[in-house]
């Protein structure tokens, strides 16, 4: 089977020439695609090395040689929302070209076999596609003691991830709660919840955090590794840089009436009927790096700003446990209690009141000493 | 602490906070035990109509014919660029939006902002008046012989607030969320530093104020 390249395949389903190139543009699009990574790394033929050969071209020649590369997708503590979000994305054919061409082998929610059958499936392709196949976790994992909140088959989430990662080429961790722990590892932490990346230390992993990511970047990241053999260019947090290099404030229709601090103040005031900033309602978009502002979902049609809900910073580190969604972005994380300003004016005007005495017991003093 | 915006924007800046306020009562019941000086006679003239002028005089008439009093004459410096600096602070920590809304989230209600650009020019004058203001420090003679380490700190702890939150909203040299740490730390450090300095005068002002004031309106004594 991985002897057949991509576009066999796709000429078996009947798609023709024209319809491969333009399928070629959008993944180019869909890529993020404005330079190409270096050939020697992706170990593509030397052929294909023309440099003034076109990002479309590229893809185009990838898809004609690279052979089809499996998928095993794994679901723990999630809500199946990063997988619903893949099977919307924007162009019909690019997400019909993740789900069949590139070979899902496993993914727990779209499979039609079930129980044993589909976990011996399981096996079965890892140990056929072993070092070859990409490794999607979607979900977080429980640690520890409470490893059990997360099983399937009788293992824990802890143990599947570990006996997949360690066949995989690549890892792509989708979503909040694969990438950094999401709503599970919201405080108190009921499940000592982790991230892949908390507990994957040896393989290459690509976090695509977002509540859920935009189909856009899921398709874009698995067919730029199954076409080129790397990984896209990653920021600090491993994020492709192509869908989250910039902020939603940065690329937000919205940001001038910002600059011009028009405000919506309430949701249903003259601000909000007017499509003005909502940054005083809780907006996260200047600190939430993500392509909501300029790939937008559903087919590029809106995005929460533009559908006047403030941005919750879905894409970063621990957003649940921010100051709130409807806090101010500046609001401090934490507001002290009453009996937290109680006690620190109560002592405060202990000391004070210790120091006046003590001054005017000296003050005393000295004017016992004058007399 | 410098990874972590999350510790400087939750527990750390809640305890500045707290020993803010702890801080600040501690010198207000300090002072207040001090004790109010006794008439020992009668003033002729009237305490309260002494202290009303005074503040009426000092907010809404020398602000605007500086040139008649012998501190501008003789400190244009200061009194320019301290009075520049005084006002572009005021505006930015009370009508800046974001700054705004950490009351709102402390206080539970808010209050109208200022638009960025103009916050942003204040901003600009704020620092350029800093500057001046340290310069002038740094090369007059009489003010070098006062100047002590909590003066450099006072200038320091006031002016590192001002300049990352001038980065931050210029996007310059680090991510925005780092700099947004540095902001939150620098005003914490601000935050400890101001019960325990002069910078506590924004407190005392009107104390000193209202006993000038008050003397002012004596008039001498009773016959």
């Amino acid at each position: 089977m991985p002897e057949e390249s991509v576009y066999d395949s796709l000429q078996k389903e009947g798609v023709s020439r024209r319809d491969f190139l333009k399928l070629c543009g959008v993944m180019a699009g869909a890529m993020g695609m404005t330079s190409m990574p270096p050939l020697e790394k992706s170990g593509l033929p030397s052929s294909l090395d023309v440099t003034e050969a076109k990002s479309v071209e590229r893809i185009a020649k990838a898809m004609e040689t690279q052979p089809r590369l499996p998928v095993i997708w794994l679901e723990f503590q999630d809500c199946t929302g990063c997988s619903e979000s893949l099977t919307r994305a924007n162009a019909p054919t690019l997400g019909n070209l993740v789900l069949n061409t590139l070979t899902i082998e496993h993914h727990e929610a779209l499979s039609a076999a079930a129980g044993f059958q589909v976990e011996e499936a399981k096996q079965q392709a890892m140990e056929k596609y072993a070092g070859q196949y990409i490794l999607v976790v979607e979900g977080s994992i429980p640690t520890g003691e409470h490893a059990a909140y997360c099983t399937v088959g009788g293992r824990t989430a802890e143990m599947i991830l570990e006996e997949a990662a360690a066949g995989a080429a690549a890892i792509i961790a989708i979503g909040n709660c694969a990438a950094f722990g999401g709503l599970p590892k919201a405080k108190p932490n009921p499940t000592n919840a982790a991230s892949v990346l908390d507990l994957v230390k040896d393989k290459a992993v690509v976090n695509l955090p977002g509540c859920p990511p935009i189909p856009e970047a899921i398709v874009g990241v698995i067919t730029h590794f199954a076409l080129f053999g790397v990984l896209p260019e990653l920021d600090k947090l491993n994020r492709p840089m192509a869908f989250y290099g910039k902020t939603v404030h940065d690329r937000c229709l919205r940001r001038p009436f910002y600059e011009a601090g028009k405000f919506a103040l309430t949701f249903d005031d003259e601000g909000a009927r007017e499509g003005w900033c909502l940054f005083k309602l809780g907006c996260k978009g200047p600190t939430t790096y993500n392509a909501c502002a300029s790939i937008r979902w559903d087919s590029g049609l809106s995005f929460p700003v533009q559908s006047n809900h403030p941005c919750l910073g879905c894409s970063e580190p621990d957003f649940w446990d921010g100051p709130g969604f409807y806090q101010g972005l500046s609001a401090p994380i934490n507001r002290p209690n009453a009996t937290a300003v109680g006690a620190a004016a109560a002592a405060g005007v202990v000391a004070g009141v210790a120091a006046g005495a003590a001054n005017k017991a000296k003050k005393k003093q000295a004017n016992e000493k004058e007399e | 602490m410098m990874q972590n915006p999350t510790f400087i924007r939750g527990p750390f800046f809640q305890a500045a906070l707290l020993i803010f306020v702890a801080g600040m009562l501690y010198r207000l019941v300090r002072v207040l035990m001090l004790g109010w000086s006794k008439d020992n006679i009668p003033p002729m003239g009237s305490k309260a109509t002494g202290v009303t002028q005074s503040y009426l005089k000092g907010l809404l008439i020398w602000p605007f014919i500086p040139w008649v009093k012998n501190t501008f004459s003789k400190n244009p410096v200061i009194y320019l660029a301290g009075g520049l600096f005084h006002l572009s602070l005021f505006t930015i920590v009370f009508f800046g939006a974001p700054h705004m809304l950490v009351f709102k989230s402390l206080l539970g209600f808010g209050w109208a902002t200022i638009p960025l650009p103009i916050v942003d020019w204040m901003a600009t004058a704020g620092i350029v008046a800093m500057i001046a203001l340290l310069i002038h420090r740094l090369t007059n003679p009489v003010l070098k012989l006062i100047s002590g380490l909590p003066e450099w700190l006072n200038w320091l702890f006031v002016f590192l607030p001002m300049i990352t939150g001038y980065l931050m909203t210029h996007h310059l040299f680090l991510p925005y969320e780092k700099i947004f740490g540095l902001h939150v730390l620098s005003v914490s450090v601000l935050l400890i530093w101001i019960p325990f300095s002069r910078i506590s005068h924004f407190m005392f002002y009107f104390f000193s104020r209202t006993i000038h004031g008050q003397e002012f309106g004596k008039r001498g004594v009773k016959p």
